[in-house]
């Protein structure tokens, strides 16, 4: 069994990997800047320094998810997206490579439908109830499954067993990851959350997203991210495996702590939000596919 | 019924969709009726408001909008226009996840809390049954469960509408392959039996678990009296009733329902703002309404 200190011991020999872009840890340092002190030509670079992650932050620019069309240049992308949109877009590029393509032990694809489906609905949710940093709930929402990626590189074969049982017994991953590992991917996110210098409330959501009641402190940003998480499980944005489980989200101790700090919620009309969700499936599904199918060869 | 798209529809020039006329009509049509429609689907939504808008010779989506809204007329028009939404001949199983709610959450969650209290038997109504598609379905559903899950149990299905001539169908059972299309072979052979070259009718056991009558559901006096039921399913009807009638309606349902019991509405319905006793529970790809049982505090279920 891979305890957590080893986890850690190969996350530490991670950063040496070639598949993790350089510029991920500049990155996270932009991401965490009010948006007005982020330098517009600094993000440009960024983007541009890949021509695979550029054409990427292209073609989710372009999709009609974000209302855009027909942007032809990474820096018309940068202004239409927003700073903060784009900066999140690229750490999901860059977080893509960190599982070299061969490694993949489940479908990356669906992998980033339910990252990018997550940060849609966080995003969505912020602004409904008046959240007031969106674009952040977008990027917690993209991140929240960290762990998830660091468990298959750190130990794919027992991570794919976990997988397997998760989908034999219809049961929430964090359930196999616990009886099979010792640990779930909310610990073993957290740790490259804390390498890599993440803001305390996204190493929050990596860490609380399935036990918003345990979180200390009272960031509404776990909660948010936990309902969408569940919210995208329920409609098919998932792992991929069938999860036997109702829920009742108003009656969920999450959205208690949400309603406390933004009433609004409470007359959220949630069958409606639902809707939404599947109304943009097609879009979403196109979209990941578009942006994250693995190619054969990464060619400019 | 469902919504459906069993007619052809033409797919209206992209720029017209962005007209917030549309958005508009989208959100009238959903505070009348609880049906939404998402901004991904809204081109289904402008083509079947075209064949409504040459009809009453409106030029733009906002002069129809007025039809709906302000005209006098606007209340028949509402109408015809939900008539063309929820159009086009229902199927069976048209809703596999909803199969799937029940045969892993929702039956044995209510299975166990009755075998607790001594009971073995099920009841299911579907009202507004149209021609008999949805509860065949929900036969064909309990009796492939017969040995498994409802091994013991003893399950009956009343099946209610309004309209006689929906019902006379329901009852012959004879169905062509647009109903039979989402129907394995091995379902067929088990409960059809050929009618004509074309089409099956079903056998006498399936009939056997299902009961037909008319029921209006307004009627007060009949709805009231229909008690005990353990799921209720009512796609695409409450969508002609006005809010006042809808509550009316929803609270019959409420009471008709034993506690831990749910409620499934047609896919893209709503019943924000028409009650607040059901809880909203979600389920992979389908969502129901749950009559919490007393006590129930929250604390999600699973």
């Amino acid at each position: 069994m891979s305890s957590l200190e080893a986890i850690r011991l190969k996350i530490e020999a991670l950063e040496e990997l070639p598949a993790v872009p350089a510029i991920v840890l500049p990155l996270a340092a932009m991401l965490q800047q009010p948006t007005e002190q982020v330098d517009l030509g600094k993000v440009v670079e960024l983007v541009s320094y890949d021509t695979t992650i550029a054409a990427q932050c292209l073609r989710m620019a372009n999709s009609p998810l974000f209302g855009r069309q027909n942007t032809e240049t990474v820096r018309s992308a940068v202004l239409a997206l927003g700073l903060k949109r784009v900066g999140a877009i690229l750490m999901g590029c860059c977080l893509n490579r960190i599982v070299p393509p061969d490694q993949w032990v489940l479908d990356p694809v669906t992998f980033w439908r339910h990252s990018l489906g997550c940060a849609l609905v966080s995003n969505k949710m912020a602004k409904l109830i008046g959240y007031p940093d969106p674009e952040k709930a977008y990027l917690a929402g993209l991140l929240h499954d960290l762990g998830i990626l660091v468990n298959t590189i750190a130990c794919p074969e027992e991570y794919r067993r976990c997988l397997q049982t998760a989908r034999d017994q219809r049961a929430p991953l964090d359930r196999s990851e616990e009886k099979l590992l010792g640990f779930t991917h909310c610990q073993s996110g957290r740790i490259l959350a804390e390498r890599w210098k993440f803001s305390a409330d996204l190493v929050a959501v990596i860490e609380f997203h399935h036990a918003p009641g345990s979180v200390p402190g009272a960031t509404p940003l776990v909660p948010l991210v936990h309902l969408s998480d569940l919210l995208c499980r329920l409609r098919n944005l998932g792992h991929g495996n069938y999860e036997a489980v109702g829920v009742d989200l108003s009656g969920d101790c999450a959205w208690a702590t949400l309603v406390e700090h933004y009433p609004a919620l409470a007359r959220m009309d949630l069958a409606r939000l639902t809707m939404d969700i599947d109304g943009a499936m097609d879009e979403i599904t196109a979209m990941v596919d578009a942006v994250f199918k693995p190619v054969p060869s990464a060619s400019a | 019924m469902e919504t459906g798209t069993a007619k052809a529809v033409t797919k209206p020039q992209a720029e017209d969709l962005k007209d917030p006329a549309y958005l508009k009509i989208r959100d009238v049509i959903y505070q009348i009726s609880g049906i939404y429609q998402p901004e991904e689907k809204l081109y289904l939504l402008a083509s079947r408001c075209a064949r409504r808008m040459s009809v009453v010779k409106a030029k733009a989506p906002a002069e129809y909008l007025e039809h709906l809204t302000m005209r006098g007329n606007r209340d028949a028009e509402l109408r015809l226009l939900l008539n063309e939404i929820t159009i086009g001949e229902t199927y069976m199983f048209r809703s596999p996840p909803q199969l799937e709610a029940l045969r892993n959450v929702v039956l044995p969650q209510i299975l166990e809390a009755k075998k607790a209290m001594g009971f073995k038997r099920l009841h299911l109504w579907s009202a507004g049954c149209s021609t008999g598609e949805e509860p065949y379905t929900l036969a064909m559903f309990l009796l492939e469960e017969s040995e498994k899950l409802l091994a013991g149990w003893t399950c009956d299905i009343l099946a209610t509408d309004l309209n006689d001539d929906s019902l006379a169908a329901a009852k012959a059972g004879i169905y062509g392959e647009y109903a039979l299309r989402s129907t394995t072979g091995l379902l067929r052979q088990k409960y059809f039996k050929p009618h004509d070259e074309k089409r099956l009718q079903v056998n006498d056991q399936l009939k056997s678990i299902v009961r037909f009558d008319r029921v209006n559901l307004n009627d007060d006096s009949r709805v009231t009296f229909l008690k005990g039921l353990d799921l209720i399913f009512c796609c695409n009807v409450l969508i002609y009733f006005d809010l006042n009638s809808k509550r009316k309606v929803v609270q019959h349902f409420y009471n008709n329902l034993l506690p831990g019991g749910y409620l499934f509405l047609g896919q893209a319905e709503s019943l924000y703002q028409v009650d607040d006793r059901f809880r909203l529970v979600h389920f992979p790809g389908v969502i129901g309404y749950w009559k919490p049982p007393l006590g129930y505090r929250g604390g999600g279920k699973s």
